[in-house]
């Protein structure tokens, strides 16, 4: 744990800065604008994790992120039929709703924060903090994370196989037909 | 984060640090074209035109398109060229010679690569048009594939360190260098490298068969900052490389900081050299290259040095 | 001394950024541009401070002409160079066009050196600054669309769904690539239907099928003449190993391979007779590239029966036919001519076979010694069969639709530069054959 002005004029910044793209994602008028506001507002997350001394866990934050708002942004473009999404659109939608579940969220998560009971005890040496992850990552709770990650592997095999054109049935829109479950029954479609 | 140096002398030297390196870059590559295409001039030419060919872009008109992101094109060079520094002051030149040394200086390393991605997309979808947008997708999808063994190749590197610390993982090269401990390291990373800053073979984004690509709507001052953010960005690869693989300060004779910028210089004049003697990839080829065999080697290469470590 | 002042005097000994277009006849001369240190050949008009236009360009390209001119960033300055050509003429708006006969090169740097240092204003657009339709005000934001799909958002047609190969349903953008396209012969439009980067379909355009060439360049000239007089066989094959270096640059330069580009460049224009080593050494370089494999294995492969009896020459013979006019004549026959022939069909095997050739033509220009080829009205130039009405590139145009459809736009690219098309060569020919319509 570092401390200073200069530590506290960064948090600041990090934490400004990530309201102000956190809002403008709802502002913007275009799909791939929203998703590098929404990066910029998770980096500047990332660089408050980091200050907190969980140096990799804010630096992995601010790595995968990078990836996944690309993938997000490209997907929309390929999709949306819109010349590089800079064709301006209505980025919202449901408002009412939506506005009801954020205060509701805002009010919850700003309960927990005031309210809580904190430990107030220092934070250890960073490499330490990396260290201890790991010891958690692969000793007590190597079984639920290997779990987990062999569960999301195969899931995505699995999307990836169902998403292809070539099936068990036959090429995906050439009038394949599934068996019935049933022997008696007509072949569904 | 243990700072070893003032910021203000950190910012000094990284900056000294990223200007002699771009215009080492441009000489550089000068340098290995001419020795290419048969017809090396004069030293004075080969010194004096890279920064006349600046002058000219920064007396240059800025153009820009009908209804670009203009804030998204402005910030896509600073955002990369900050990136590049970011990464540079994560090298080490020696021991206690560090701008920034943080416990997990490998992922805050893979971290910019990775951020990379965005500056490069940003760079080419702004500006709205076909050819500038064409490259971006080309760097994503680029990219996304060289991302997994590039953290693969780093990482290999960090078990015999047993740390994710930059200064640790080259301490760790004294009795030997990576390259040698892990032959497959080094190739895959400057493949990566190469990638990162779309160089020579890996330059899709920016291509000739995209007039330029990401950077075809750029003029004047943009222009030059987009060139001199992606030579900075090599520059920090080649450190990187250096520091990984070629075992940073150690070396005999020379101090260690002389050795660390030498080594620096041949991956660099490497890299250059090989981006003017390999031509273009097809994406298509690459990315399939990328995901079958690059990963499969990178993965060998984390299971053998583990192995051996066992 | 301002700032300003003192970066523009530095400003001067840059290379000056060129965009050159080729106007017919002088195609092989701007490339040899390259060259030349002073100037450096810029991709796309952006960072050109320079235009310079070589030749008569036809009606058609002068609106093209005119866009990349305003797409220049200021301060800038036209150079229009006749090339040899009497009588030049000047595209409609270049009233302040710099007129030059003489060496191109050093009217660019004294008009790069005077716009520095401000003897000379930048010239004004051209083409007056007015939306491609009408958009402003209409719609929710007055950006022209209509919702998420309609309109036409800021003058600009939206891309419309369409179907891809892999059987998705994805954007798909129009987007016309030409004339003036660096790495396609001046005057081909390639209008395209992109999906992201695959093209989709794609239709043709040779705007330079009605020109006038007013001179034909030194390298098209053996066989402009091979027409309808004997010329020296050693002369049309030190033309034709030039031609055939000159089109493996173009292969590099698409390749990202400039340096290698310039190298092949500097060989064929000093090239003599008994250079073969020195092609075959370029030859090994060009393999140890590996943009013979990784590049343009595989791809814009030409079926031999697309092209069998177009006369399409290197092109139809990397496709394995032994099409060639030279086997009918009785003075390569005494020579002991026998074609090359590469049975890969795809880039790769045509940028072989060019390479293969011009160490052939080397070897045939070095023993030819005083023989003539045959004057029959018909000349297998380095692209094919000529004739009085038509060239080989002009009749590849008909399959190349086929050739280009549903592949990537880096292949398409690589096809159409290994395709080596040159639309100069047809109204060359036919402004030989009916002289007062050239004039």
């Amino acid at each position: 744990m570092i401390a200073g002005p200069l530590v506290d004029a960064t948090f600041w910044v990090f934490a400004l800065g990530s309201i102000v793209a956190g809002y403008r994602v709802f502002r913007t008028d275009s799909m791939v604008r929203a998703a590098f506001y929404l990066l910029a507002s998770f980096a500047g997350v990332g660089g408050i994790v980091v200050l907190l001394g969980a140096e990799f866990l804010g630096m992995v934050l601010i790595l995968m992120m990078a990836g996944e708002m690309l993938i997000m942004a490209i997907v929309m473009v390929m999709f949306m039929m819109n010349p590089a999404g800079l064709n301006p659109m209505v980025m919202v939608h449901q408002n009412r709703r939506a506005a009801v579940a954020g205060i509701v969220a805002f009010v919850a998560l700003a309960a927990v924060g005031l309210l809580g009971n904190f430990p107030a005890r220092p934070v250890p040496d960073p490499s330490t903090a990396t260290a201890e992850l790991g010891t958690e990552l692969l000793g007590d709770s190597m079984l639920v994370f290997q779990s987990a990650g062999v569960a999301l592997l195969s899931t995505m095999i699995g999307a990836v196989v169902i998403a292809g054109r070539k099936g068990r049935f036959g090429v995906a829109e050439e009038d394949s037909i599934e068996p019935s479950l049933q022997p008696d029954e007509e072949p569904g479609r | 984060m243990r700072p070893y140096v003032g910021a203000e002398v950190a910012l000094l030297a990284t900056a000294a640090a990223l200007v002699a390196g771009v215009y080492l870059v441009a000489v550089l590559d000068r340098f290995a074209a001419a020795l290419v295409a048969g017809a090396v001039g004069s030293w004075r030419r080969l010194l004096v035109v890279p920064l006349a060919a600046a002058a000219a872009l920064l007396v240059q008109q800025r153009r820009t398109t009908e209804r670009p992101d203009g804030a998204g094109w402005a910030v896509a060079p600073a955002l990369f060229f900050g990136l590049a520094a970011f990464a540079l002051a994560l090298v080490p030149l020696g021991p206690d010679l560090v701008i920034a040394d943080p416990s997990t200086g490998f992922v805050a390393f893979s971290a910019a690569i990775a951020f990379v991605m965005i500056a490069v997309f940003l760079h080419g979808w702004s500006p709205n048009s076909p050819f500038a947008l064409h490259g971006a997708y080309r760097y994503g999808a680029a990219a996304l594939s060289f991302q997994i063994p590039f953290l693969l190749a780093m990482l290999a590197t960090a078990l015999p360190a047993e740390s994710l610390s930059i200064v640790d993982i080259v301490r760790a090269q004294e009795p030997a260098w990576n390259v040698l401990r892990q032959p497959l390291g080094l190739p895959l990373y400057l493949v990566v490298g190469v990638g990162v800053s779309f160089w020579g073979p890996l330059n899709l984004s920016d291509a000739s068969d995209v007039a330029g690509g990401t950077s075809v709507e750029d003029s004047g001052v943009a222009r030059l900052l987009w060139t001199i953010a992606r030579s900075a960005m090599l520059v920090a690869v080649a450190a990187m490389g250096a520091a990984g693989f070629l075992g940073g300060w150690w070396g005999p004779i020379l101090p260690g900081p002389a050795w660390m910028i030498a080594k620096t210089g041949a991956v660099l004049l490497a890299i250059l050299a090989a981006g003017h003697l390999l031509a273009r990839v097809r994406i298509a080829t690459f990315v399939l290259v990328a995901w079958a065999v690059l990963i499969p080697l990178a993965l060998l290469n984390v299971f053998v040095s583990g192995a051996i470590l066992l | 001394m301002g700032l300003t002042a003192l970066l523009a005097r530095v400003a001067t000994g840059a290379p000056v950024p060129v965009f050159a277009v080729a106007g017919p006849g002088t195609r092989s001369l701007i490339r040899d541009l390259r060259l030349r240190p002073e100037i450096r050949l810029v991709d796309t008009p952006r960072p050109a401070s320079v235009l310079l236009v070589g030749g008569l360009v036809p009606a058609e390209m002068e609106m093209a002409v005119a866009r990349v001119h305003d797409a220049m960033a200021h301060p800038r300055a036209t150079v229009l160079w006749s090339a040899g050509a009497a009588g030049l003429g000047r595209p409609e708006g270049f009233d302040d066009a710099i007129p030059v006969d003489g060496d191109p090169v050093a009217a660019c740097v004294a008009a790069y050196r005077d716009i520095l240092v401000g003897r000379r204003g930048s010239e004004p657009p051209i083409l007056p600054d007015v939306d491609p339709a009408p958009w402003r005000g209409v719609g929710p934001y007055g950006q022209g669309g209509s919702g998420m799909t309609g309109g036409v958002p800021y003058g600009r047609p939206m891309a419309e769904l369409g179907p891809d190969p892999d059987g998705l349903r994805l954007d798909v953008l129009p987007v016309a690539v030409g004339p003036l396209f660096p790495r396609f012969p001046a005057g081909l439009v390639v209008d395209a239907r992109l999906a992201g980067d695959l093209v989709l379909e794609v239709e043709v355009a040779n705007l330079l099928a009605n020109a006038t060439a007013a001179a034909p360049s030194p390298e098209a000239d053996p066989f402009l003449r091979a027409l309808g007089e004997r010329v020296a066989i050693a002369d049309l094959e030190l033309a034709r190993a030039r031609a055939h270096l000159r089109s493996v640059a173009e292969a590099l330069l698409a390749a990202g391979l400039e340096a290698l580009a310039l190298r092949a460049l500097r060989i064929a224009a000093n090239l003599r007779a008994g250079d073969g080593a020195l092609v075959r050494r370029l030859a090994t370089i060009i393999s140890a590239t590996q943009v013979l494999r990784w590049s343009l294995r595989g791809v814009g492969a030409v079926p031999p029966e697309a092209v069998a009896g177009l006369g399409a020459g290197p092109v139809a013979r990397a496709s394995g036919l032994r099409e060639d006019l030279r086997l009918e004549d009785p003075a390569y026959r005494d020579l002991g001519f026998a074609p090359l022939v590469d049975a890969g069909g795809d880039a790769a095997a045509r940028l072989r076979l060019r390479l293969g050739e011009a160490v052939q033509s080397l070897d045939l220009a070095a023993r030819a010694g005083a023989r003539a080829a045959t004057a029959t009205g018909r000349v297998e130039t380095p692209r094919g069969r000529l004739e009085a009405e038509s060239s080989a590139s002009e009749r590849l145009f008909t399959v190349l639709p086929s050739l280009l459809r549903e592949h990537e736009w880096g292949d398409v690219v690589a096809t159409i530069v290994s395709l080596d098309l040159d639309l100069e060569e047809g109204p060359l020919a036919r402004g030989r054959a009916r002289p007062e319509a050239a004039a």
